[in-house]
């Protein structure tokens, strides 16, 4: 017999609400529904409001955590509809802003997956090992996010010189406790079982969901902006691109830890190549044209569309957040597994929007029952608390 | 697939059906007659091995312009296919029984400016609050005279503007 559970539209391990209602037979999910647009702020619209300049400033706001993807790609938008091309500076700025902020979202997942996994040590060390990141992230923007550094045409403070010994100083300290983590996630033989053939998602039905980033890449499709379509100094560094094969969980954790030395490589890069210079091109007024800017967000490809009618505003400003495309493949994920994996595997995306505050659990005939947020992050640790026990007894 | 054989292999399916512009190195632009919108996707996704990224809407006077993104990655280049979906009742075949990944622009597009994809699996509003009206299209230029959020105040005080006349705006940077 079908159950209908619905969850949400707040989820204890994500950041923002999507309501999802699992369809259940006994403990197997059989289906989803997914609804979002619980923070629709009308962004697209307030854009078309806002002077090009100012545009940056209401972008970066679009999420939280990604707040150098979004103006990032939008000023390349404009850059790509004006043909203007950025002063060498201004890119190494920008690109060094963006891998600080991969590096930070990546950790925060690394935490709230392991918390809700039952492993509070993982949560808690990565977000102490995040904090040095964040202080260099204010000491260089001036915030711990939204650091109000893209502009059209360039950046809008230069990075000072004084503070790239301690950026080299805290990108080598993190290296070694991103080692340390890594090593603690591929070795542990109980989140293996836990994440291992746990929301698989293949190459094909990637291409077929139009899956991005991590979601993308850990299913063996090999797909990333920065190489696939350069922008700024992303065409002036080395670094390679994780792909792994099964695209379960745990190849999604594995792709964002193994990331993150990438991103440390692309940094200390960029600081070597920098030389003093220019840090924005002039621009005086954006003519009628169209542009597209894409890069590749901590959570896949940005994708930001402008068009202009020569006047001080955009006529039209489309945003696609990675986490669109990515929240979709949950449809394909998602079935055939438990309700206790459930939580786990929509959080494996990443998603930039998605909370669950409880779950309903409706019968057959029409009887309601509630779990609480702390009931589904039991329900969850307590299949990891079982999993550890079947090892420790051998 | 290499720009100049994409154009050629476009062209010689869909003829003068398709417009076909180059506009910087980085992107090709497809305008497509409705007719032939999902054949379009269809030919350039399954037979071309583009990908499919997401899609967008321009409202205009006349209809909306509708747009899908779909790169070439390896060939470093975005290929835009673009059609003119005409007022009043804008419509379009969905091509999410092709592209799955399609559905929800699709559904968001359709709630936004009112563009009717036909048999698309489930053209549900995707991102619209329960209680907003079900003819009220955002993004629309144009709104409803009973879809006027009410000036009054409920308090029975006159509004200021309506006093002193509207403030002056603030300064753009």
């Amino acid at each position: 017999m079908v159950k209908k559970i619905p969850i949400g539209p707040f989820h204890p391990i994500l950041e923002e609400p999507e309501f999802f209602e699992l369809h259940v037979d006994g403990e197997q999910v059989v289906g989803i529904d997914m609804k979002i647009g619980w923070s629709h702020r009308g962004i697209e619209l307030l854009s078309e409001h806002k002077t090009w300049d100012q545009v940056p400033f209401l972008v970066e706001r679009v999420c939280g955590i990604c707040s150098a993807s979004h103006p990032f790609a939008y000023v390349k938008a404009v850059e790509d509809l004006l043909g203007l091309e950025v002063p060498l500076r201004a890119q190494y700025i920008r690109v060094i802003v963006a891998e600080l902020e991969r590096l930070h979202s990546h950790l925060l997942w690394t935490g709230l997956a392991g918390h809700f996994l039952g492993y509070n040590t993982v949560f808690m060390w990565t977000w102490k090992y995040r904090e040095p990141l964040l202080d260099v992230l204010e000491a260089v923007t001036g915030n711990r996010n939204h650091y109000a550094t893209y502009r059209i045409g360039g950046v809008r403070r230069d990075l000072p010189q004084e503070e790239v010994p301690g950026i080299l100083k805290m990108l080598n300290v993190l290296e070694k406790n991103n080692d340390l983590l890594t090593k603690a996630i591929v070795d542990d033989p109980v989140i293996h079982a836990r994440t291992k053939g746990v929301g698989l998602l293949p190459e094909d039905k990637c291409r077929e969901y139009g899956a991005l980033g991590p979601t993308a890449r850990a299913g063996h499709y090999d797909i990333d902006a920065r190489r696939d379509h350069p922008i700024d100094a992303y065409d002036k560094v080395d670094f390679d691109v994780i792909v792994c094969e099964n695209g379960d969980v745990y190849d999604k954790a594995v792709v964002r830890q193994l990331e993150n030395f990438e991103a440390i490589k692309i940094i200390r890069q960029c600081l070597e190549k920098m030389e003093p210079g220019d840090i924005c091109a002039e621009v005086t007024e954006i003519p009628p044209g169209e542009g597209l800017g894409v890069y590749e967000a901590p959570r896949g490809e940005v994708l930001h569309y402008v068009r202009s009618d020569g006047g001080n505003m955009p006529l039209r400003h489309k945003i696609r957040a990675p986490s669109f495309n990515n929240i979709l493949t949950n449809e394909y994920s998602v079935p055939g597994n438990t309700v206790a994996d459930a939580g786990l595997i929509t959080a494996a995306v990443d998603p930039c929007y998605s909370c669950t505050e409880r779950v309903g659990v409706l019968d057959s005939i029409g009887r309601r029952s509630v779990i609480t947020e702390a009931d589904l992050v039991r329900l969850s640790q307590e299949k990891t608390e079982k999993i550890r026990k079947r090892f420790t007894s051998r | 697939m290499e720009k100049d054989e994409l154009k050629k292999r476009i062209k010689e399916k869909f003829g003068e059906k398709v417009e076909i512009a180059e506009r910087s190195p980085g992107r090709v632009f497809v305008y497509a007659e409705n007719d032939i919108w999902v054949d379009l996707a269809s030919f350039i996704f399954n037979d071309l091995d583009g990908r499919f990224d997401t899609g967008a809407a321009v409202d205009d006077r006349d209809g909306v312009e509708v747009m899908f993104f779909m790169p070439f990655d390896k060939e470093h280049y975005y290929v835009t296919i673009k059609t003119f979906a005409k007022k009043p009742r804008p419509a379009l075949e969905s091509i999410s029984n092709i592209i799955t990944g399609a559905k929800w622009i699709e559904r968001e597009i359709f709630e936004m400016y009112e563009v009717n994809f036909l048999n698309h699996p489930d053209l549900r509003p995707l991102l619209r609050a329960d209680n907003r009206p079900e003819d009220f299209y955002p993004a629309k230029r144009e709104v409803k005279e009973e879809h006027e959020m009410s000036r009054v105040r409920d308090d029975g005080r006159e509004r200021y503007d309506e006093v002193h006349g509207k403030p002056p705006k603030g300064k753009n940077p």
